[in-house]
């Protein structure tokens, strides 16, 4: 056995034949963009899927055609997108076994039985995704509509089993189970608790929401074009009523993500600190504060998006005066969450600077400063919208007065708690300022819930100023939105960086070690290359697979004279 | 329509270009690959002190924490008018020397807590070679002390064989405590007396290994070596899963059944 096993490992310490090269970028920039393009056509056409189904569910129970409508218009979307997910998942694959072939020999001993479960399930979405698409106008009424949403429903259960399993094999690079050492046989290693790792569940659940965001931002990028493409009123109020319901949903989640990121995060500490201290203090520290930019980007354009769209609401006017004031705390909150802390600096540096941070600045680079500028950030941007959603309206139950005065209280309560446990977190241990962020936390998210609860009791019956005037919206709102989408995509490519990134030289951390001549880390400045090299081709395909279907079927939006899209007079999306 | 088609290409671009120029004007850090630290019998205190400051500043990565004072003390300069740690570490503890207390500082980051700080650091000898390891010590020393690390303090070396600095091991490291197979070295090296104690010398953390040949077969002490999991002595089940799993990685095949075949004749 002992022989065995030295054979073994003398057998792990030879990299020969290991590592492939490929011309011009090498391997690991070829491994880089496949796997990075391949997510984000995944990432979208699995985020789609979710709220198409929502979307005609609200056709169906609400009766209202101009959501069915919308629904096929997202899945039509994703046809198209299908086929170039498809092709570089197989790219990925065909490098990986080409390039990295001992590490993918290894992964496929560990959870090959996963793999043909993967492939057969792809199969099954395709399918389902097929039927649901072509049967759309087949299955229109009655019952057979309800079989058409099962079949959504359907595909978005394969699509979600399909991501569980892939996570799977990324997670568990990060985070194998403690019992598996190099000299582990792969082929001994029980699959289920290969894929049951540490930051299995974490990363499902924090993807299952960034794909619902990403998905968002790429149709209202999509919306915002056929928009500026439009040749008439209605189709221009279609597109612009698409774009608004795109970045509803987009921005929604992104509320709720920092949440699963936490989770995530906490997960890569509790399995192993030094991987952990990497990530956040270590060489990637200032990948946070390149985050933290993106962030700000897109809570100030989401934001804007909604001030100027307020511009076709008509009694939106008495609102207009306070977005300077939101504008005001969400540029504040922006900069203090970019203040750098603790930076990686050798010891001359540090001596240079008179210490790690900055005597003024430092203060407002800790957790403390920026978790309270965060909630403030998410608590104003609801704010914007709450009045975006009031703007036409006028309540009219006779406790709309205290209602309202509960609003504000609820924002202002909020608002204080956020910043009580904010200073506080300066005179307390770093184990007890954790425990604070899950209170700010809780108040913002209490504060949404119930004033939302509250403003749609309120709303009932409400008075309306007139209808929006969906369409007037100026050409740089619509630019907004893609620089949105391009944001959204540029962070994904950021993150993934930073999650793969941690693992530095090891291809299974602690277990299999990446003995290529790329298994340095790089540095922001190379990633952030690659990153928008991935977003660019990316965005180019996925115009192109726009453009193909496009010409394959005209638009879903029918200028039937009716009210869809265009002219009517109610709020939609929310 | 072109004109649209242009801005938004321009937008698209001038996004990118922007994210991308200033993810490039931020400070360039990249996370190296361990690289072999070989030091000869003859090494001078001050190539342990170049050797470790290059350690402290790169690989150890421990500015991340201990710059001057933030997130774990001060190393280097001042910590609260005690001053850089080459004065304070003979000191901090009674009894200890300075290269005592720093090696189990490094060794056991968790024995040693100073008031107002979290027990956040790891095992550096888990991350380190001894080679790293003791350069880092003779490089804090440097730090308002006196260096007294000398070659006889880092294990054997085989100059045929230069020692792997690749932190936990790996597939692709060479062998460990430089291909010596002297247990007493291997032993050394590995850190084994950090935890367990042995023919009267070492700590009592984990099982003292003085009788383990009258416990464990040579089959059983090599697969505990290889896998720590897989067995756990009674009485030492709070501590299952400390024990690094790397050492098989780290040693070759003779160094591993020198070791074994050591600890086996210890009835």
């Amino acid at each position: 056995m002992t022989e065995h096993l030295l054979l073994g490992l003398q057998a792990a310490a030879d990299t020969t034949r290991a590592y492939g090269e490929f011309p011009l970028i090498g391997a690991r920039a070829a491994v880089w963009i496949a796997a990075e393009v391949h997510l984000m056509f995944a990432a979208f056409v699995l985020g789609v899927p979710m709220f198409a189904v929502v979307a005609e569910a609200i056709g169906i129970f609400g009766k209202d055609q101009r959501y069915d409508r919308l629904a096929k218009e997202f899945t039509r979307l994703l046809l198209v997108a299908y086929s170039a997910t498809a092709i570089w998942g197989a790219v990925l694959v065909f490098f990986l076994a080409t390039l990295y072939p001992k590490f993918w020999a290894y992964l496929t001993a560990v959870f090959g039985p996963s793999m043909w479960a993967y492939a057969g399930l792809f199969f099954c979405e395709s399918f389902t995704l097929y039927l649901y698409y072509y049967g759309w106008d087949r299955w229109k009424y009655g019952r057979p509509k309800l079989g058409h949403w099962s079949l959504g429903l359907l595909l978005n259960l394969w699509g979600t089993i399909v991501m569980f399993i892939a996570n799977s094999w990324l997670t568990y690079m990060m985070t194998p189970p403690r019992d598996i050492t190099p000299t582990t046989d792969p082929a001994t290693i029980k699959l289920w608790h290969a894929i049951a790792n540490a930051t299995w569940m974490p990363i499902n659940v924090h993807r299952l929401i960034a794909n619902v965001v990403f998905g968002g931002a790429i149709v209202a990028a999509y919306a915002s074009y056929r928009f500026l493409a439009a040749k008439t009123d209605e189709e221009r109020a279609h597109y612009d009523w698409m774009g608004y319901v795109g970045n509803f949903i987009a921005i929604s989640a992104l509320i709720v993500l920092p949440f699963a990121g936490y989770w995530l995060g906490r997960e890569i500490y509790q399995y192993d600190q030094s991987m952990g201290i990497t990530m956040m203090g270590g060489f990637m520290s200032w990948l946070w504060v390149i985050q933290a930019f993106l962030i700000a980007v897109l809570f100030l354009t989401g934001n804007y998006y909604l001030w100027i769209g307020m511009g076709r609401i008509p009694g939106a006017e008495r609102f207009r005066p306070y977005t300077k004031y939101l504008l005001i705390v969400l540029v504040l909150g922006a900069i203090v969450w970019g203040t750098p802390h603790t930076m990686i600096a050798d010891s001359k540096e540090l001596t240079a600077m008179g210490g790690s941070h900055h005597p003024f600045l430092g203060a407002l680079g800790v957790m403390s400063a920026k978790n309270t500028a965060v909630n403030l950030m998410i608590l104003t941007t609801f704010l914007s919208f709450l009045l975006y959603r009031r703007a036409n309206t006028r309540p009219v139950v006779p406790w709309a007065k205290s209602g309202t005065m509960i609003q504000g209280a609820m924002f202002a309560l909020a608002a204080g708690v956020v910043l009580f446990y904010g200073i506080r977190g300066y005179f307390v241990e770093a184990i007890v300022r954790i425990g604070f962020s899950v209170y700010q936390v809780l108040a913002v998210l209490g504060c949404i819930v119930a004033v939302t609860v509250i403003d749609v009791l309120m709303g009932r019956g409400a008075q309306s100023l007139g209808a929006i005037q969906w369409g007037k919206m100026p050409p740089r709102s619509q630019y907004a939105l893609f620089i949105l989408a391009v944001t959204f995509t540029w962070l994904m490519g950021l993150m993934g960086f930073a999650r793969s990134g941690i693992r530095q030289y090891w291809h299974v951390w602690q277990v299999v070690q990446d003995t290529s001549k790329y298994a340095a880390t790089p540095a922001l400045g190379y990633a952030s290359k690659m990153i928008s090299l991935c977003v660019l081709i990316f965005l180019t395909l996925v115009g192109f697979v726009f453009w193909l279907g496009g010409l394959a079927e005209k638009s879903t939006f029918v200028a039937t004279g009716d009210r869809e899209g265009g002219g009517g007079g109610r709020h939609v999306g929310h | 329509m072109w004109a649209t088609n242009l801005k938004v290409v321009a937008i698209v671009l001038g996004t990118l270009a922007l994210y991308t120029l200033i993810a490039n004007k931020i400070p360039q850090v990249e996370s190296e690959v361990p690289q072999t630290l070989t030091l000869g019998a003859n090494v001078t205190p001050e190539q342990l002190v170049a050797a470790g400051e290059k350690v402290f500043n790169g690989i150890g990565g421990c500015t991340t924490c201990h710059g001057l004072g933030t997130r774990a003390p001060n190393l280097l300069t001042d910590e609260k008018g005690t001053g850089a740690i080459g004065v304070r570490c003979g000191k901090r503890e009674a009894g200890k020397t300075c290269k005592q207390y720093l090696y189990e500082s490094l060794d056991q980051p968790t024995a040693y807590i100073v008031a107002g700080y979290q027990p956040i650091m790891p095992v550096m000898t888990k991350q380190l070679s001894p080679q790293q390891v003791w350069a880092v010590i003779a490089f804090l020393e440097s730090q308002g002390g006196t260096v007294d690390v000398s070659a006889s303090d880092i294990p054997a070396t085989s100059p045929t064989s230069p020692t792997s600095a690749g932190g936990a091991g790996g597939a692709g490291g060479a062998a460990f405590a430089g291909g010596s197979t002297d247990p007493k070295a291997i032993i050394q090296a590995a850190g084994c007396l950090a935890c367990h104690k042995l023919d009267g010398q070492g700590q009592v953390i984990a099982p003292d290994l003085t009788h383990v040949g009258s416990r464990r077969s040579a089959e059983s002490i090599r697969r505990k070596i290889l896998d720590p999991a897989s067995s756990t002595a009674k009485g030492y089940e709070r501590l299952a899963g400390i024990m690094p799993k790397a050492f098989g990685t780290m040693m070759n095949a003779a160094q591993l059944e020198a070791l074994v075949q050591y600890l086996a004749a210890h009835k």
